[in-house]
């Protein structure tokens, strides 16, 4: 990739040699086949993940370890924010440096399989029986399993026990109730309902769940069942049971506003729960997300990484990578990752254990039976519609477009060039 | 060279101080976000809203937090802060200094350059940089980083420096060549002395653009050998936690060290006019 | 000085004896000003230079994450910049971003100027004052971001509860969730970060006017605007035109301010080129795409240097 710096003008070509001489000698020292040997030793291995977090780093890092022991390696773990891991992944494609080892948010998955720089479980032996079939289907690009998660989230609703109860509702289980109890439950300085509407793939991921339950398609924007859905939305913001301000707030902040008791109810994943346990005073509550009518099955969004062994010159490296990427999706470090994070195990028994022992997480165990891939449908094409339903979302919210327009809009784009 | 100050007519005492006070009532208003991270950040830990503006129930823990998980964090950046405007005072006054004299081959283009290279997308230039340094191991390197800071600090302060420069009189210049000086000693005992204020803006400001980067920062290092405190708060936000008064707590200790610097830097920014050594 | 001083007729004398000895003398002078030059040169090339070229030669190529990854990105020409300039979002972008730009730049030069000619004049803890004034500028983004956005929340910021408590709103603003006022919240905000630096800069530059052509004017009668038309804005103009340019430049480019208030929303009500490139970059991994954003903003800005240059060259025959 080194381009020849050459189009300045003249009183600087001179410069530009001695810089074309720089690179060539920079460009020396790279370009070694890793492993070229075939019998080759491997000690250690790297990995790369977006775990950022502290805490949530050390809790991977250990996990990992341990992993490595069993297969005689060491570890070399590294994370980068969650926005520039795929582009890192394409810089080190480029530059020859892939991990032995990388994590994958599961909807990135099948663009980075599609390019053939993965290489499918298959060829280690490893298995996929019993595991949730929305995580498997995540992580299979034309028929090939590339990528396994040990766990997986999706989104419930959260509730305040007094709030609720001190406004006379129960828990919502269908739409209606879901704005009955929102209206019920507003105060002043208070909104019934926290949901993230923000310009990111956030926004589209919280959507998703209504879009699906209503029988809605991310293939066909444009459907009456999408506009009522968006439309439940703008109703709850019309309503004032909704803040206006959910167009700012991430995941994040949803989570601020319902700890602060902004909020008495909210739509989230199950990482918040290590947060809120920790809260005192505070009671509350998860349930599935309500459904359109009583009696229509709800559909939520996959959450998750999954863990791929990218293509690279020996063999033996890959066959460590793929030996830690058993033992991380064994049942053992399932239960230890799902205790930690408050995750849900994707190995389906596992997962039934774990939802008896933390009753809380039974509503999320419930609704991941049910999750289905942001990609199942779209593939590698999804990125461009997740961007259109986050501006019809936003379009629609603002008040700008109607919930039609908007969608209209947003079968437009995400199906033009 | 002393500094010679405005013959101005002092203004009455009253007005003088009446200007500190306009100026205090623009600093307040200037400051008013500021304000409120201070009040984040002394809000006890847990608590997930800005909450009060009025510091009631303060609370150090952030503070604590702060210091224990970002001293380090704090130490590179300042190290690499300073190198940045160390290296680009460096690189960009002796060129600066080239460009004020008349018949360089190639000034124009070379300005021209420095002005429009400025405009290259971060993005792009950070790209560029992450296979390089990969091939040369710069990557994790306080030299790595210092290196890429300066793409901001070193253009700014050739033109800066440059504007600076072609204000000092020509006449002073062709003196001191006819007196036999060197372009080595014109610009290291009269350019760089006359231009001094040019010189701490121009660092200051070299400081300021590394000080809070974070593009660089996240594509350029890889794990925690070389991390400054802006990707050390961006982890803080990171989605999985809410820890307000210490992410809060720790711009406001970020921001310190720096303040302290600048406060020391514009100490000299008071001598007067260039032209006054004149005769 | 002075001993350079003794020395002088000396040189002089041998300079106009020896015509040959003069040629090669400009002729070392010539290689000790490119001596001068040389290391920032290499260093631009290298750092910004090198950057500029692979940019372009990734806007030429179909650079996706896919096509990337393969290590094949097909050359197609044009074709990025074609489709780009086809796309409504494109002129969208550029609109508000012409916005956006032409609103900060007014505002915090304006600003700028009216702090710098202030904290001109000494008064006590001046200096203090004026060094403080750059906080905003050591904070990181991502914490006054954050700030910000509570100030100017819609239901609890207290902008709208002191508005409210003044009864100048009977409803609350939407300062960054409404489609019109983002836009202008996003400028307050960029305006509020780069007040500092303009101030800095013209003060600077304030600084180097010699006095006595203001005081000669003073005694002449001169009112204060009249000095500032004639004598000091005049002497100003080569700071403030870098100020300007800079300004326009900085504010082209960086989509920071913008992704940490609104992330270019609602529904694109925010969203400036800039943050078009960032997202084509990191949510659509359409490499290709964002360097051809990239490059008409580069291309803006190449236009801006000439024009800039330009006037410098104009100013200086005048």
């Amino acid at each position: 990739m080194n381009a020849p710096a050459g189009p300045f003008g003249r009183p600087l070509a001179a410069l530009a040699t001695v810089v074309a001489l720089v690179l060539v000698v920079a460009g020396c020292g790279t370009g070694d086949p890793s492993g070229s040997a075939r019998t080759e030793r491997v000690t250690s291995l790297t990995v790369l993940d977006y775990y950022t977090d502290t805490t949530e780093h050390a809790h991977w890092g250990e996990l990992l370890t341990s992993c490595g022991k069993k297969a005689g390696v060491t570890i070399e773990h590294r994370s980068v924010p969650g926005p520039s891991l795929v582009p890192t992944v394409v810089r080190q494609a480029t530059a020859g440096t892939l991990p032995d080892l990388l994590m994958l948010d599961n909807p990135d998955l099948q663009e980075i399989a599609r390019s053939g720089v993965l290489t499918p479980l298959r060829t280690y032996g490893i298995r996929t029986d019993g595991f949730v079939s929305g995580i498997v289907s995540a992580g299979t690009y034309q028929g090939e399993v590339y990528g396994l998660a040990p766990t997986v989230n999706t989104l419930a609703l959260y509730y305040n026990k007094d709030m609720l109860a001190e406004a006379g509702v129960t828990v919502p289980r269908t739409w209606n109730e879901l704005r009955e109890a929102a209206r019920a439950t507003t105060r002043p300085g208070r909104h019934g309902l926290a949901v993230d509407a923000d310009a990111s793939f956030e926004s589209t991921f919280q959507f998703l769940p209504f879009l699906w339950s209503n029988g809605g398609d991310e293939q066909r924007l444009d459907t009456p069942q999408a506009a009522a859905a968006l439309r439940l939305w703008t109703d709850l913001v019309r309503d004032g049971s909704m803040s206006r301000s959910v167009l700012t707030w991430n995941q994040a902040n949803v989570h601020e506003q319902f700890l602060g008791g902004k909020a008495a109810m909210m739509v989230n994943g199950p990482w918040r729960m290590t947060e809120l346990e920790k809260a005192k005073g505070l009671r509350w509550g998860v349930a599935p997300l309500p459904v359109p009518r009583a009696g229509t099955s709800l559909v939520t969004p996959l959450g998750g990484e999954v863990w791929t062994v990218p293509r690279n010159d020996s063999q033996a490296r890959r066959i460590k990578a793929a030996q830690v990427l058993d033992c991380l999706n064994d049942p053992t470090s399932m239960q230890t990752l799902a205790t930690w994070h408050h995750t849900v195990p994707s190995r389906k028994d596992v997962a039934a254990r774990y939802a008896k022992q933390v009753p809380s997480m039974a509503a999320f165990v419930e609704s991941v039976r049910g999750a289905r891939a942001r990609t199942r449908e779209l593939g590698p094409a999804w990125p461009k519609t997740a961007t259109a339903i986050q501006t019809a979302v936003q379009a629609a919210v603002s008040g700008r477009q109607t919930p039609e327009e908007a969608l209209r809009h947003a079968q437009r784009t995400a199906t033009g060039s | 060279m002393a500094p010679v100050r405005p013959l101005k007519r002092r203004p009455r005492p009253a007005r003088r101080w009446a200007g500190t006070l306009v100026a205090i009532v623009l600093l307040a208003l200037m400051l008013s976000p500021v304000y409120g991270m201070v009040s984040a950040s002394v809000q006890p830990a847990g608590r997930s809203q800005p909450g009060s503006w009025l510091l009631s129930d303060a609370d150090p823990g952030g503070y604590v937090t702060a210091l224990h998980d970002q001293g380090g964090a704090l130490v590179t950046s300042l190290v690499v802060s300073l190198g940045t405007a160390a290296l680009s005072l460096a690189l960009s006054a002796p060129a600066a200094y080239a460009l004020t004299l008349s018949p360089v081959p190639g000034a124009g283009p070379f300005l021209f350059a420095v002005l429009f290279l400025q405009a290259v997308p971060g993005i792009s230039v950070a790209n560029a940089l992450h296979g390089f340094y990969a091939d040369t191991g710069l990557l994790d390197s306080y030299l790595g980083l210092i290196l890429a800071d300066s793409t901001a600090g070193v253009p700014f302060a050739i033109l800066v420096l440059r504007t600076a420069m072609g204000a000092v009189p020509r006449e002073l210049v062709e003196a001191a060549r006819l007196d036999g000086a060197g372009h080595r000693r014109v610009f290291l005992s009269l350019m760089l002395p006359l231009s001094m204020n040019a010189l701490v803006t121009a660092g200051v400001f070299a400081f300021l653009f590394a000080w809070g980067d974070t593009l660089f920062a996240l594509t350029l290092t890889t794990g925690d050998a070389v991390r400054p405190v802006t990707v050390s708060l961006f982890d803080y936000l990171g989605a999985h936690s809410t820890r307000w008064n210490a992410t809060m707590a720790t711009a406001v200790l970020a921001s310190l060290p720096a303040a302290v610097l600048v406060v020391v830097a514009q100490r000299h920014i008071t001598t007067g006019p260039a032209c006054g050594a004149t005769h | 000085m002075r001993s350079a001083r003794l020395r002088a007729p000396d040189t002089e004398g041998r300079l106009r004896v020896q015509p040959a000895a003069a040629v090669r003398a400009r002729r070392r002078d010539t290689v000790v000003r490119a001596a001068f030059l040389t290391p920032a040169a290499v260093y631009l090339l290298l750092f910004l230079g090198r950057p500029l070229v692979d940019n372009i030669e990734a806007s030429l190529r179909e650079s996706t994450a896919t096509t990337l990854l393969r290590g094949r990105a097909p050359f197609t020409g044009p074709d990025n910049h074609v489709r780009l300039l086809a796309s409504d979002e494109f002129w969208r972008a550029a609109a508000i971003t012409g916005l956006y730009t032409a609103g900060s730049l007014v505002a915090q030069f304006t600003a700028g100027l009216a702090l710098a000619l202030f904290f001109h004049r000494r008064f006590p803890l001046g200096r203090l004052v004026r060094s403080l004034m750059l906080l905003p500028w050591l904070m990181p983004l991502v914490a006054t971001g954050t700030a910000w956005r509570w100030m100017l929340d819609a239901d609890d910021g207290v902008v709208n509860e002191a508005l409210r408590a003044l009864h100048l709103v009977t409803s609350d603003v939407p300062w960054l969730t409404g489609t019109q006022e983002a836009l202008w919240s996003v400028v307050l905000v960029n305006t509020w970060v780069g007040i500092p630096f303009n101030t800095a800069l013209l003060y600077t530059g304030l600084q180097a006017i010699p006095p006595q052509t203001d005081e000669a004017a003073q005694l002449d009668g001169a009112g204060p605007v009249r000095r500032f038309r004639f004598i000091t804005w005049p002497q100003l103009r080569p700071t403030a035109a870098v100020v300007l340019v800079l300004g326009v430049i900085y504010t082209l480019r960086a989509p920071d301010v913008v992704l940490a208030l609104t992330g270019g929303g609602p529904a694109g009500a925010t969203q400036t080129l800039a943050v078009l490139a960032f997202e084509q970059a990191y949510t659509q991994y359409e490499f290709g795409r964002a360097a051809a954003t990239g490059n008409v903003l580069v291309l803006v800005s190449l236009v801006l240097a000439l024009i800039h240059l330009s006037a410098l060259r104009r100013a200086r025959r005048l």
